[in-house]
């Protein structure tokens, strides 16, 4: 499986020198300030930077780009746990159980588990990545619409256990959001409606509107709070907290290895990545866990599943640059621009003649997870100091800069109005005790899931249950989703009634 | 005041209502094709069968407090906020941001008289020259 001469040569590329190292701490840096900060992207952040890399090799340029990467996504989660705003579609469920701990007064434990989720996550995901890049890479070209569909499908289930009152109440905020996400043109070319906005011709911008509908319309209900944490004892940034999260973490090593395998399976999904992923390994750590009634009021679980999950599909985003030359995202196309920079194609050809340098990168990557756990640890004590802060000064700041990460994610006007009224409808919504979440999974998988729809329909010639039974890696699939929602259900109550009757 | 249905979950369903009988109609004239109404028909149908079966449970419940006060306050933020959003591009970034974290900040509790206005100065000028140097696109600004 690993080339062990070009294993050896990639340890000489990487410790020859300094060199190569120079600026990963510096890009790890610039990474968590921008996935820390609403509305700057990751993405963002790398095609900043491209132009730096210019001077550099080409291994120093892909280690400065990947962790800026790196520290991006686990700086989306800081704000998710601290301020209930993931950073980009990847860390929503992040939010769920990481803020309701911060406003218990547990930020300091949830960062810390965040912190080592994300760092084992990433860690696994790259192993996985030098360990299994060859088959992975014969994987992914497998993969169809049919498959796509099935894994969005999936990703779907999760609004069905998000209710906080009531099953009827999450259904219509998961359905609603589907509805709202096949506004503007359709993938077939047909102008449904872009209520006269074009603006809207794309549809509704997802990262504006899950700022507007998570952070928002949150800050509105905080307006009369005096502190983001009541107690005042539990205001304080503790570095020994902060460890004991990072100790608690590998007291669910279940949650932590599914949430890590998942995360590189479906991240090296290209076009579903990360933003499926986090959403998958939630709903089966929910779906497993013996106290599934504490997730979204602050379970520690839910935060390491999100996180693991969504650090891990970083290695498994990179299979499909390094072994197809397919980027699976906005952050993996600055790669594969930066590749282009240094006259390099990505593809079959690239690992079979350069394997040297492949192995080398993702070795590179692997330093850089445990440099972020250190980096990582440093910098939460100054990204914790937000719960120390008055809500009457923090709301209306958060507030401005909502409205302005809208701006800067669709550069006209249409982003922050798009967070303004999904902060109306998310303030709705919560006063009513409807989960936002589902609306925003349901407007994020809405568009992905009509696209793979379609070109089912169209490849199947309209006949896609037959198509299923010619795709034996989506039936296996499609099998294993049942088996899990629908089987694993049954077995539990089964068992349940059995004790209950041995019992009696 | 109590009453069994408040005001805020009518309102809610009746946008949930308005907006998606709207992109049904809109979907439904541009095209009957199954390729358009793929996602859009069996959500509509879900929608259909949901919405009666929230509004009957909600009729059903024991009467509860109405709209309070907060809220109103609630609705004041957020409306300065929609003003704000829509501000923006119109009088300025630095502009809009400096008004509107000033009366945030009043409107929140915080008091004083010069604290507020001096804390709205710093955070925009932090804003305008960190944040918004960062931006790939251009930045209306009226001072800066």
């Amino acid at each position: 499986m690993i080339d062990h001469f070009a294993l050896s040569q990639a340890f000489g590329l990487l410790f020859a020198s300094f060199e190569p190292w120079l600026w990963v701490v510096p890009g790890l840096l610039i990474g968590l300030i921008f996935g820390s900060i609403p509305g700057l992207q990751i993405s963002m952040a790398m095609a900043v930077f491209l132009p730096v890399t210019f001077g550099m090799d080409f291994l120093q340029a892909m280690l400065f780009l990947t962790s800026i990467f790196t520290g991006g996504a686990y700086g989306g989660g800081v704000t998710a746990i601290l301020m209930n705003i993931p950073g980009s579609s990847s860390s929503i469920a992040t939010a769920f159980d990481g803020y309701p701990m911060a406003r218990q007064g547990k930020h300091n434990e949830a960062l810390g588990l965040g912190l080592a989720a994300s760092v084992v996550g990433a860690f696994v995901g790259y192993v996985l990545l030098l360990l299994l890049i060859n088959p992975l890479a014969a994987l992914v070209l497998k993969v169809g619409p049919m498959e796509m569909v099935v894994v969005v499908l999936w990703g779907l289930t999760l609004i069905a256990t998000l209710n906080d009152s009531s099953l009827s109440k999450g259904l219509l905020a998961g359905f609603f959001g589907l509805m709202l996400s096949q506004i503007g043109m359709s993938t077939t070319g047909v102008m449904r409606t872009s209520v006269g906005n074009p603006h809207l011709l794309d549809g509704i911008s997802v990262v504006p509107a899950m700022i507007g509908i998570f952070a928002a319309s949150e800050l509105l209900r905080l307006r009369g709070s005096a502190y983001l944490v009541q107690d005042e004892a539990q205001r304080d940034i503790a570095f020994s907290r902060i460890l004991r999260g990072v100790g608690e973490t590998f007291r669910y090593p279940g949650v932590l290895v599914r949430g890590s395998l998942i995360g590189a399976v479906i991240g090296a999904i290209p076009g579903v990545g990360s933003s499926v992923a986090n959403l998958v390994s939630y709903g089966e750590a929910r779906r497993t866990s013996r106290t599934p009634e504490i997730f979204g009021k602050g379970a520690p679980e839910g935060v390491i599943a999100a996180e693991s999950a969504n650090s891990s599909s970083e290695g498994g985003s990179m299979t499909a640059l390094l072994a197809l030359g397919i980027p699976g995202g906005a952050a993996t196309a600055v790669l594969l621009a930066a590749f282009s920079f240094h006259n390099i194609v990505g593809g079959p050809s690239f690992i079979r003649n350069q394997t040297e340098v492949v192995y080398s990168i993702i070795l590179g990557n692997l330093g850089q997870v445990l440099l972020l756990a250190v980096i990582g640890l440093l910098m939460l004590r100054v990204l914790g100091m937000v719960v120390r802060v008055p809500l009457a000064y923090l709301v209306p700041s958060v507030l401005a800069m909502c409205a302005w990460g809208g701006y800067g994610i669709t550069g006209t006007v249409a982003g922050p109005l798009t967070v303004a009224a999904f902060a109306a409808l998310g303030w709705l919504m919560r006063r009513n005790d409807y989960p936002v979440a589902a609306t925003v999974i349901g407007l994020l998988l809405g568009r992905m899931m009509e696209g793979e729809l379609v070109r089912t329909l169209q490849i199947s010639n309209g006949q896609p249950f037959n198509y299923l039974f010619e795709r034996p890696m989506a039936l296996a699939l499609f099998v294993f989703m049942l088996m899990v929602l629908v089987g694993a259900p049954l077995l539990k109550a089964l068992r349940r009634r059995k004790l209950q009757q041995a019992g009696r | 005041m109590t009453t069994r249905f408040p005001a805020t979950h009518a309102a809610l369903l009746g946008v949930v209502l308005a907006i998606s009988g709207f992109i049904l109609w809109s979907a439904v004239s541009a095209s009957t094709s199954l390729n358009n109404l793929v996602v859009v028909a069996p959500v509509a149908a879900v929608l259909g069968v949901l919405l009666p079966v929230i509004l009957a449970s909600a009729l059903r419940k024991p009467a509860r407090e109405d709209v309070g006060s907060g809220a109103w306050g609630d609705l004041l933020l957020l409306a300065g906020f929609s003003a704000f959003c829509l501000a923006l591009t119109h009088v300025g970034f630095d502009v809009a941001t400096f008004v509107f974290v000033w009366a945030g900040v009043v409107m929140s509790g915080g008091r004083g008289l010069w604290q507020p206005p001096l804390y709205a100065a710093v955070f925009t000028v932090v804003l305008v020259k960190g944040f918004g140097s960062l931006f790939p696109y251009p930045m209306l600004t009226l001072v800066f």
